[in-house]
């Protein structure tokens, strides 16, 4: 196995250390430790990935891509690939506010029409105790479900949710409302298979925003901005991959191009806040755990992402 | 995987099974301290791991040597052993060791990029106040000559804003909590001593503070700092 460099290192810890990096501040690091950069030096670039996830992959970590799916950019991060008893140590989150996060992510997961959001209100109105019976099974179908589920007051769950964002497991969309953060969508895809989220017929992601074919029958989905490059190459018609239905593009042309400037227009100018809340900031040092690492932490929960390595881990401290 | 340097022919275990250790070592070392916020990790904690499934003897401590090449080959991480030290108080000298108790072994990730690549590309600017107000307290308990009174080292934090008694200061939150950190990530450590007037809780500086290359590092910057400030001060609280 080719050992690791100083270099290779550096862009592990930084991903680690911050969270989920956007493409253009990962490929900025790449640059300046390198030189190059990765759009010219492509396979340099990849080499250099590759080389880390051949050393990563012996501890069931890995450095990947997605595109976050709200505003169709590409994020980079490390994340855990098993949930083993280790990584359940990568967060920090307790186990009510995980159980509030699985609501979270099973409402926005399971929209119907794939919006990929839900609202402040629904997130708040979510119920820990439906989760609770999921996870442990018979043993509390009929026994008293412990209090410190149903005592998980609407200001711990406003509190909770704030981290989340800042945390990047859940993000605030330009329209207000709330969605899935770049860390869950880097780590969670376990997650969503399991949840039967579709996935894109395109880039093979789940489509946790995305459009539908039309056929009521199909369960086809696409991501807007796959759609978008499909549509933009060919000059016919576009037919679902799955049933052969004509797909309509649900937004006109114009529309979907209106959506990505004001998309970009957002992410430059301030990004959507959460209203009226004044974030003190707490002592927290996190790692991703996974770095960004993986599902706990974590990172983050990891790695994360947290969980995710969210964690990622953020383990280390410089001399 | 398992490491080049480690001899693990003498167990009688598959290099899968060593590599599987390996790793869980790896793992619980990264999300431990993630979730702990930096705190070291027990040796016996990393012993356990090892002991749980298997019950060679001298197991442990390859599957640790060999993790710890992992952290460093993988990820540039140091794995740092501490010792860690009683409160002067309660030995006479340095000594840690007092017959029938075992050395405590800690560890810690460091990480072992350059520091200005440290700087330039990896540190998350989220958590800078944190790093600057360890630097701070240490500094201030390493002039007091190593140990410091409670309330003396409270006096010096007010000096520069920070009261003992703020819950919500609006980049540190509970001070006290703050401070309390810093015991629990082993940079100090308390000590209550019987004096004349009752008890006084000092504060000193503790394994991780007094670790080789930290601590080599604080004397410079100590000094660069102290020999620019050439305004002399008010002396008086200095005890």
């Amino acid at each position: 196995m080719p050992s690791l460099n100083w270099k290779h290192h550096a862009l592990v810890q930084a991903l680690m250390t911050r969270g989920p990096l956007k493409e253009k501040d990962f490929h900025a690091i790449f640059s300046g430790l390198t030189g190059k950069s990765p759009g010219a030096h492509q396979g340099l670039f990849n080499e250099y990935l590759l080389n880390i996830n051949k050393e990563l992959s012996s501890c069931q970590f890995e450095l990947r891509a997605c595109r976050d799916q709200y505003v169709g950019q590409v994020c980079y991060g490390v994340v855990n690939n098993v949930a083993d008893e280790q990584s359940k140590l990568g967060t920090k989150y307790t186990v009510q506010q995980i159980a509030f996060f699985k609501g979270i992510l099973e409402a926005i997961a399971q929209d119907v029409i794939a919006q990929g959001s839900i609202s402040n209100i629904e997130a708040l109105n979510i119920r820990l105790e439906n989760q609770v019976l999921s996870t442990q099974g018979s043993q509390l179908l009929n026994g008293p479900l412990p209090a410190a589920f149903r005592n998980f007051t609407m200001s711990q769950k406003e509190k909770t949710l704030d981290e989340f964002v800042q945390d990047q497991w859940l993000c605030c969309t330009p329209d207000g409302k709330i969605g899935l953060g770049v860390r869950s969508c880097l780590d969670l895809r376990g997650w969503f298979r399991n949840l039967d989220v579709p996935f894109c017929e395109v880039c093979n992601e789940a489509v946790v925003k995305g459009e539908l074919c039309q056929n009521e029958g199909c369960a086809v989905r696409i991501h807007h901005y796959c759609l978008k490059n499909k549509f933009s190459r060919r000059s016919g018609e576009i037919l679902c991959p799955r049933c052969g239905l004509k797909w309509q593009n649900q937004l006109p042309k114009a529309e979907i191009l209106d959506e990505e400037e004001e998309a970009n227009d957002a992410i430059q100018s301030q990004p959507a806040q959460r209203p009226k809340r004044k974030r003190t900031k707490t002592n927290e040092t996190h790692e991703k755990d996974a770095v960004g690492c993986g599902s706990s932490q974590s990172s983050v929960p990891n790695s994360d992402f947290r969980r995710i390595t969210r964690s990622s881990s953020r383990p280390a401290s410089q001399r | 995987m398992a490491g080049a340097t480690q001899d693990f022919s003498q167990f009688d275990i598959s290099k899968e099974e060593i590599d599987k250790l390996v790793a869980e070592v790896v793992r619980y070392v990264l999300f431990k301290t993630h979730q702990n916020s930096g705190c070291p990790i027990k040796r016996e904690e990393l012993v356990q791991l090892v002991t749980k499934n298997y019950s060679q003897r001298a197991l442990p401590a390859h599957v640790i040597n060999a993790a710890k090449e992992k952290l460093s080959n993988a990820f540039g991480y140091e794995l740092r052993e501490l010792l860690r030290c009683r409160p002067s108080s309660a030995t006479q000298g340095r000594s840690t060791q007092q017959t029938g108790v075992a050395e405590a072994k800690s560890y810690v990730l460091i990480s072992q990029l350059p520091a200005e690549v440290y700087k330039k590309y990896v540190e998350d600017e989220n958590s800078a106040h944190l790093s600057g107000f360890t630097f701070v307290v240490i500094s201030i308990v390493h002039l007091a000559g190593g140990k410091i009174p409670e309330d003396i080292l409270w006096r010096h934090l007010k000096r520069m804003g920070l009261c003992e008694t703020d819950a919500s200061h609006p980049v540190f939150g509970n001070a006290k909590q703050a401070l309390e950190t810093l015991v629990q990530q082993r940079y100090l450590q308390k000590d209550k001593v019987n004096g004349p007037e009752g008890n006084t809780l000092f504060y000193e500086l503790a394994e991780r503070a007094l670790d080789g290359p930290v601590s080599e590092k604080m004397k410079e910057y100590i000094s660069e700092i102290v020999s620019k400030d050439v305004v002399p001060v008010d002396v008086d609280e200095a005890e």
